[in-house]
């Protein structure tokens, strides 16, 4: 199967979402945050995820070509975890800010 | 009545009264006038009260023959955070190491607070890691302004090469302004939200994996969140000390 058809497939697990407006009572807004939500939250996390894992081997590599710097890189790897882990943890204040 | 700790009760109890009029004369009405301390600033007192005790009981037990363990202790962070503002300022970096212990002992006491069943991290609420960044920014440009005198707002117009004409520089210039600007605002706006999301995600991951399975497994994301608590604390001390590097860093 092609990219362009798997991508399809997936967005089409989307449309079984649809029987959720079935319900009265609730606006047709908070059903979409909800999983606008769920969807920004992985999103972030997975980016975040993969930029950490190029920041650990980069780390892991130097440190192995060279052990006698391990301060500096263990410094640099430390710093640069974090600063990428805040991006995604902005995603989650968004959505503690906006989801009721 | 909002949901108080015990802690926060006691304050009230004795200081209701004369808190919510010193509010009310600065013209800002609380949200219970029987109840004005939240919960954030109970315990933000109670951890600043025990460093207090702390400090004036090292300061106290100081010895040059026989230190003891509590000196030996504060010796180890003092040359941690000396050790560290070396390597990353450079010369002349023992003036900040004051400061910097003292914003480590605070934020650290404040993460660990909430582990303590009865009491909950300060941190925990996003107006305490607000009040700690702007700390570490007013902190920084002062000791810029401190060191290179009103020369240090040349800072704010990016790195120039005297190499280049004039007619490139002045406009680079004029553009890197707002951006400086912007990113030095930034800067507290990352260190808070980095400081308040990692401590209220801990706590409501706990939260989550206690509602699910009472029983040994929220153990483990307790012992994460100390973990975190430690790290976050020491990349609030470490980012302060890049930030005072930029500040007062000269270029040889």
């Amino acid at each position: 199967m092609g990219k362009l058809s798997k991508l399809f497939l997936v967005l089409s697990v989307l449309a079984f979402a649809v029987p959720a407006f079935a319900q009265g009572g609730a606006e047709t807004e908070g059903k979409w945050i909800a999983i606008a939500a769920g969807f920004s939250m992985a999103f972030a996390s997975g980016i975040c995820a993969l930029a950490q894992g190029k920041a650990t081997a980069a780390a892991a590599e130097s440190l192995a070509r060279n052990p006698a710097a391990r301060p500096g890189i263990q410094l640099a790897l430390i710093l640069g975890l974090a600063l990428i882990e805040s991006l995604a943890l902005y995603t989650l204040v968004i959505i503690f800010a906006k989801v009721k | 009545m909002p949901e108080q700790l015990w802690f926060t009760k006691v304050l009230n109890g004795l200081f209701a009264s004369p808190v919510t009029s010193l509010l009310r004369a600065l013209h800002l009405a609380p949200k219970h006038a029987t109840a004005p301390i939240p919960n954030s600033l109970a315990m933000e007192l109670l951890v600043f009260a025990f460093l207090l005790v702390l400090f004036l009981l090292v300061r106290s037990r100081l010895s040059v023959d026989r230190p003891g363990a509590l000196q030996h202790a504060f010796e180890g962070v003092e040359g941690f955070i000396q050790g560290q503002s070396d390597e990353i300022i450079g010369h002349h970096s023992e003036a900040y190491t004051a400061f910097l212990a003292a914003l480590g002992f605070f934020i650290l006491f404040c993460n660990l607070i909430g582990v303590i069943p009865g009491f909950e991290s300060p941190t925990a609420v996003p107006i305490v890691p607000l009040g700690c960044a702007l700390c570490a920014f007013v902190y920084y440009q002062t000791q810029g302004f401190k060191h290179a005198g009103i020369g240090y707002l040349k800072h704010f117009l990016g790195p120039s090469d005297p190499t280049m004409s004039i007619f490139i520089r002045l406009p680079l210039a004029l553009l890197m302004l707002p951006i400086e600007l912007i990113s030095h605002l930034a800067r507290v706006l990352s260190l808070t939200i980095r400081l308040f999301a990692n401590m209220f995600a801990g706590d409501m991951v706990t939260l989550v994996f206690f509602s699910l399975v009472p029983l040994g497994i929220p153990i483990v994301f307790l012992g994460l969140h100390i973990g975190v608590s430690l790290l976050q604390t020491y990349i609030f001390v470490l980012l302060t000390t890049v930030y005072l590097s930029g500040a007062v860093a000269e270029e040889h």
